[in-house]
């Protein structure tokens, strides 16, 4: 749920300060016709920009994979490491890694899943699964990363997402002897790469091979499922009414989840996260609701909120009754539980369906 | 929107009300008809008209988006805007000070901060389900009002545009560390606390509309019969007394009004600034500085503006929505500056 909510508030920073921006640029260029040719000349410059550094990086990422395909990958406990990071970077240690910080709740799963898990020095604040992880010593992540609490931890290696951290808290960090490695999933085969890396990182690389395999296992399994659900149309709301909607379209890994079980997404020509209004769910007439929100014991359920909602007694999913609520990042975070939650999702659909009974009642 | 009839200074004569009254109702309907899904007008004033005198509905999406969406989400909005507004000019009146609004004063902060200490402390009445929230922010914001002038008036007994409003601002930022505070410190639930800092409508109900019009009824009609001493006020304080007004509990019982209509308008749509300072700009262009006229007109104006940029913020953008809040501060922030300046070049 925090990490959904961080990336709103992110989203609501990275989105509607440059729309502000843009307004507020464009009334005072438009007065000077002359001000308007060179600032459209710099966009289309960081435009070309931007367009270079991603194939750079893309390479970079599949050069860092091949040699792994090639042969029977293990576990090497003794080193040395060599990485190259989602950013591109090439690291290198002597020794795989023994005392790591993670910031990302994603990275703390996956040291967990590859079975390095006690490596962990210290986690960003968010990081709560698996329970053990709340053993770890937590340091304040996000926008108020505290740089002085991990270099106090003395960590060899600090996993963190490209989200949040500036480049000078990049450089501080490595000044301190800290080697800094960016993981940065957008995408399932995004998930692939990360549990790689922090498995090449840890010497668990044999272990993180697994995790994939079983992941994409899962996966191609589900996929399978896709055939039956054709024509099926899903809305999957990260944000409840009370505080605005907001939904997960292109780009979010729920999307991708869709897709592969074949449901259509109502709001895929969104954003990854974007405020929408209660009239558009309404008219896109979702077959399944999804909604990550928690519940804490007291009030209607999320579901059952979703239910009472006036108005949306006439969309499919409110009138049978398929609404489903999965509050623990299963299908949000980029995570092995990705699978885990695909497959909750695709059950959950299933049983829908085979119990026409149920929804007439 | 106001409550009319209250006031019959012989000011704000029936046809006035009858051109402000319609400018708004037309805006509704403008609104109601325009949004992100596209609903045939005709079918909207027929789906309004069934669900007006009773008759059934049919259970379409249409019907939905129109009678429990959007409907609802517009009422609140031309509520919401019609409170901030009368509240705008009243303490513009009252203070003597252009740039007086809920928002730069620090009232919606402080109501923002009762709204949220509501919900950090578990406040709430079984009864009432938006209660708590509710009584806090209109408690916090009298409060506010209240330490923000009397510390403005120690400081300088002419309570000066500037001082106000810098005492506000750095009032607004006092609060806004609290409420950073209390999210580091609270539980989970309450991270989602942002809402009353960004302001958003979506979601209204009908029951949040008849709570705003509740509060505009008792809050609007309490402004409106003291538009006479407002008037007074803004000759001078002194000649005020000397016609006879009580200056302290006037003070108080506008303060009280505003306190009410900010509090209750915080608590169901969060923060939407600047509306108490566009809304009685615009009017008062149009009906002069007589806050017998200025006072309803500011109601209805401030009505049509909110619902106006409501509907820039549902369609510019569309499928996307915008906060409300975004486009209300592009334009109230731009015309606080504008005001600013064309008051100092008079000054010079």
């Amino acid at each position: 749920m925090f990490g959904t909510f961080h990336a709103l508030q992110k989203h609501v920073r990275n989105c509607v300060l440059p729309v502000i921006a843009l307004v507020v640029a464009l009334a005072i260029a438009s007065p000077a016709l002359g001000a308007t040719a060179p600032a459209t000349a710099q966009d289309a410059g960081s435009k070309d920009a931007a367009a270079k550094t991603a194939p750079a990086a893309t390479d970079a990422a599949s050069t860092a994979k091949t040699p792994e395909k090639a042969k029977e990958v293990v576990n090497d406990p003794t080193g040395p490491a060599k990485i190259v990071d989602m950013t591109g970077r090439e690291i290198s240690l002597d020794a795989p890694a023994t005392n790591i910080v993670a910031l990302s709740a994603a990275d703390c799963e996956i040291l967990f899943a590859v079975g390095a898990g006690e490596t962990l020095v210290g986690r960003g604040e968010y990081c709560d699964y698996p329970a053990e992880v709340l053993k770890v010593p937590s340091v304040q992540s996000g926008y108020e990363t505290n740089i002085e609490q991990i270099i106090a931890l003395e960590p060899q290696v600090l996993l963190m997402s490209t989200m949040a951290q500036t480049k000078e808290q990049v450089e501080e960090l490595e000044a301190a002897g800290i080697t800094v490695v960016v993981s940065d999933a957008q995408d399932i085969e995004g998930v692939y790469e990360s549990v790689r890396m922090i498995g090449a990182l840890t010497g668990h690389a044999g272990d993180a091979e697994k995790v994939v395999k079983d992941m994409q296992k899962d996966l191609e399994e589900l996929a399978k499922l896709a055939k039956d659900n054709k024509g099926k149309t899903i809305y999957f709301e990260v944000s409840p009414l009370q505080y605005g909607l907001w939904a997960a379209g292109k780009g979010s890994f729920m999307n991708e989840v869709s897709e592969l079980l074949g449901l259509e997404n109502i709001f895929a020509d969104m954003p990854a996260w974007a405020e929408v209004s209660e009239e558009q769910v309404i008219d896109r007439n979702p077959d399944y609701i999804v909604t990550i929100s928690m519940y804490y014991g007291e009030g209607p359920t999320p579901i059952e909120e979703i239910m009472a909602r006036p108005g949306w007694d006439v969309i499919s999913a409110v009138e049978d009754g398929n609404i489903i609520n999965l509050p623990n990042n299963e299908l949000s975070r980029p995570t092995p539980r990705i699978a885990e939650g695909a497959r909750m999702l695709a059950d959950f659909i299933a049983a829908e369906d085979s119990a026409p009974v149920a929804k007439a009642a | 929107m106001a409550s009319k009839g209250h006031i019959q200074d012989g000011h704000f004569g029936l046809r006035v009300y009858i051109v402000f009254g319609l400018v708004t109702l037309l805006t509704f309907i403008l609104c109601v008809s325009v949004g992100s899904v596209a609903v045939p007008p005709d079918e909207t004033v027929s789906l309004i008209f069934k669900a007006i005198t009773g008759a059934e509905l049919p259970r379409s999406s249409a019907a939905s988006i129109i009678i429990s969406s959007r409907v609802p989400r517009v009422l609140c909005v031309a509520l919401t805007g019609a409170a901030l507004s009368l509240s705008g000019a009243a303490m513009q009146g009252l203070l003597k000070n252009p740039l007086a609004d809920g928002s730069t004063l620090g009232v919606s902060s402080g109501a923002s901060l009762g709204a949220v200490l509501a919900i950090a402390l578990g406040l709430e009445f079984a009864a009432l389900p938006f209660a708590g929230t509710m009584v806090t922010a209109v408690v916090f914001a009298f409060v506010s009002l209240l330490a923000i002038l009397s510390l403005a008036w120690r400081m300088d007994r002419s309570l000066s545009t500037n001082t106000i409003i810098l005492i506000g601002v750095i009032y607004s930022m006092f609060v806004s560390s609290l409420l950073a505070l209390i999210v580091t410190f609270a539980s989970d639930k309450v991270k989602t606390i942002t809402f009353w800092t960004m302001g958003s409508l979506a979601g209204s109900s009908y029951a949040n509309a008849l709570v705003l019009l509740g509060a505009l009824l008792v809050g609007g009609s309490i402004i409106l019969s003291k538009a006479r001493e407002l008037n007074a006020f803004a000759v001078g304080e002194e000649n005020a007394v000397h016609i006879g007004v009580n200056v302290r509990r006037v003070r108080l019982t506008v303060l009280a009004a505003v306190a009410l209509l900010t509090g209750v308008c915080v608590s169901i749509g969060g923060c939407i600034a600047f509306v108490g300072l566009v809304a009685p700009h615009m009017v008062r262009m149009i009906t002069g500085p007589n806050h017998a006229r200025l006072l309803p007109a500011s109601a209805f104006g401030g009505a049509t503006f909110l619902m106006l940029c409501d509907l820039v913020a549902r369609i510019i953008l569309n499928p996307l929505q915008l906060p409300i809040g975004v486009v209300t501060s592009l334009i109230g922030a731009t015309l606080f500056v504008v005001i600013l300046y064309r008051g100092r070049k008079k000054a010079l």
